[in-house]
């Protein structure tokens, strides 16, 4: 049950708030959807919608945007045109209109695409604690968690030409992800000079496909080595109202090779 | 945690109400302001029959704690027609026959009529994105997407007719 909401005026304030189990609510889409079914205890919460968090600054090729920026936001900026398929995939121009950069983040899979973005643009979070503030790459905070207490208040990247992103899911519009492949992969002369690979949608968690990346690195870009990438990625799909695990799993190669060769 | 009392300017109007922590902005518009237009549907934020405008913005109003939303600007549906002169999406709705059991109209009005304040030449594509988070289980859409469709055509002609009379004027 939701029995507590504050509504701090600073990320230090909103920092401080964050005590015995009290945790940060961005915009609600995934908390407050679930709120009543905690029949279980307390849920208290600290909205970040008055904290400071919000705001989106554009730097050359540096982007920060503020923990609380919502989805719209960045749909709505036309120097984030390279986020903008990945936002619209997201959910619904209502939903969107709440949903925070950060709160993404941290909602479990099949949601969280912008993380799966911002995974293989290798993200930086500021991160204030009760010891300050300091940085952490995101991929290291989707692996290990943050420690309790601390809290995200900008997430860092560069933009850039490299950058693709292919969600399939149910429906065009309005659905969650059955695979989510967000790359930034640089071909020169026929070969795979660099790549970063992130995947969603098949597995409980947001994750780096090294193991493809090891594959592609070097080679050229073509089906044959996509489909080998395919094998080397570690995923763990699930079950869930969308798709089955062993659907997930049978899709994956395909998709992959969509998100990379568009064919 | 004890009640607080929240401000809002609804429709034009301040007004005041004492929420508890679990008080949504939609519970506060229904409940307190006795503005039935927002409806409870699956209040998780997938239906968006609670859809309002949030400081010109659609938001699901179910999923919003009203304390976190102090001092805001809302919009409902109750807030669109000016007496009995209803607007153009509103007037659109009815010509093309785009509500049946009208549970889901006043969202689907909202999310229309922010489409429409933000881009005022939409494409077809452009209304099935802007109304994609709102259910429909009568109509089957295209009713709907006729009548925003419409309204935009109907407001472009309005501004077009505004802009000759000035520049005759």
């Amino acid at each position: 049950m939701l029995t507590s909401v504050q509504v701090p005026e600073s990320a230090e304030e909103a920092r401080a708030a964050l005590q015995d189990g009290a945790v940060p609510l961005g915009g609600g889409t995934h908390l407050m959807a679930r709120a009543a079914d905690r029949a279980d205890g307390d849920l208290r919460l600290v909205s970040l919608r008055k904290a400071g968090l919000g705001g989106i600054d554009v730097e050359g090729d540096t982007v920060t945007l503020g923990a609380a920026t919502t989805l719209a936001e960045i749909e709505d900026d036309d120097r984030l045109g390279h986020l903008a398929g990945c936002v619209r995939s997201i959910a619904s121009p209502p939903v969107r209109g709440l949903a925070t950069v950060a709160g993404n983040l941290f909602v479990p899979q099949p949601y969280g695409d912008l993380a799966v973005a911002l995974l293989a643009l290798d993200a930086e979070l500021d991160v204030l604690g009760a010891d300050g503030a300091r940085s952490e790459s995101l991929e290291r905070v989707i692996e290990d968690g943050l420690r309790p207490g601390d809290l995200v208040t900008r997430v860092r990247f560069t933009a850039t030409d490299a950058f693709r992103f292919y969600k399939a899911s149910r429906r065009r519009l309005n659905s969650a992800s059955i695979v989510t492949v967000a790359a930034r992969i640089v071909v020169r002369d026929g070969l795979v000079e660099d790549v970063r690979l992130a995947l969603g949608g098949v597995a409980r968690r947001v994750v780096r496909a090294a193991g493809a990346e090891r594959v592609l690195r070097g080679a050229p870009l073509n089906a044959e080595v996509v489909a080998r990438a395919a094998e080397a990625a570690a995923i763990d799909p699930f079950d869930d109202a969308y798709a089955s695990a062993w659907y997930r799993a049978r899709v994956f190669p395909v998709h992959l090779r969509r998100a990379l060769l568009g064919a | 945690m004890p009640s607080r009392i929240v401000t809002l300017r609804v429709n034009g109007a301040e007004r005041e109400l004492i929420a508890k922590p679990s008080t949504t902005l939609l519970s506060a518009l229904r409940e307190s302001f006795g503005l039935m237009g927002a409806k409870r549907g699956c209040a998780q934020g997938g239906c968006g029959a609670c859809t309002v405008l949030l400081d010109g913005r659609p938001v699901v109003s179910c999923l919003i704690p009203v304390v976190t939303v102090e001092g805001s600007t809302v919009r409902t549906v109750e807030g669109l027609a000016d007496g009995d002169r209803l607007t153009d999406v509103q007037e659109a709705f009815v010509d093309h026959f785009a509500t049946q059991c009208g549970f889901c109209t006043p969202g689907m009005i909202m999310s229309a009529t922010a489409l429409l304040d933000r881009n005022p030449n939409p494409t077809r594509e452009d209304v099935n994105e802007a109304i994609c988070g709102n259910v429909c289980r009568c109509t089957g859409y295209e009713p709907i997407v006729t009548a925003v469709l419409a309204a935009a055509e109907r407001r472009r002609a309005a501004e077009g007719a505004t802009e000759l009379t000035e520049a005759e004027v």
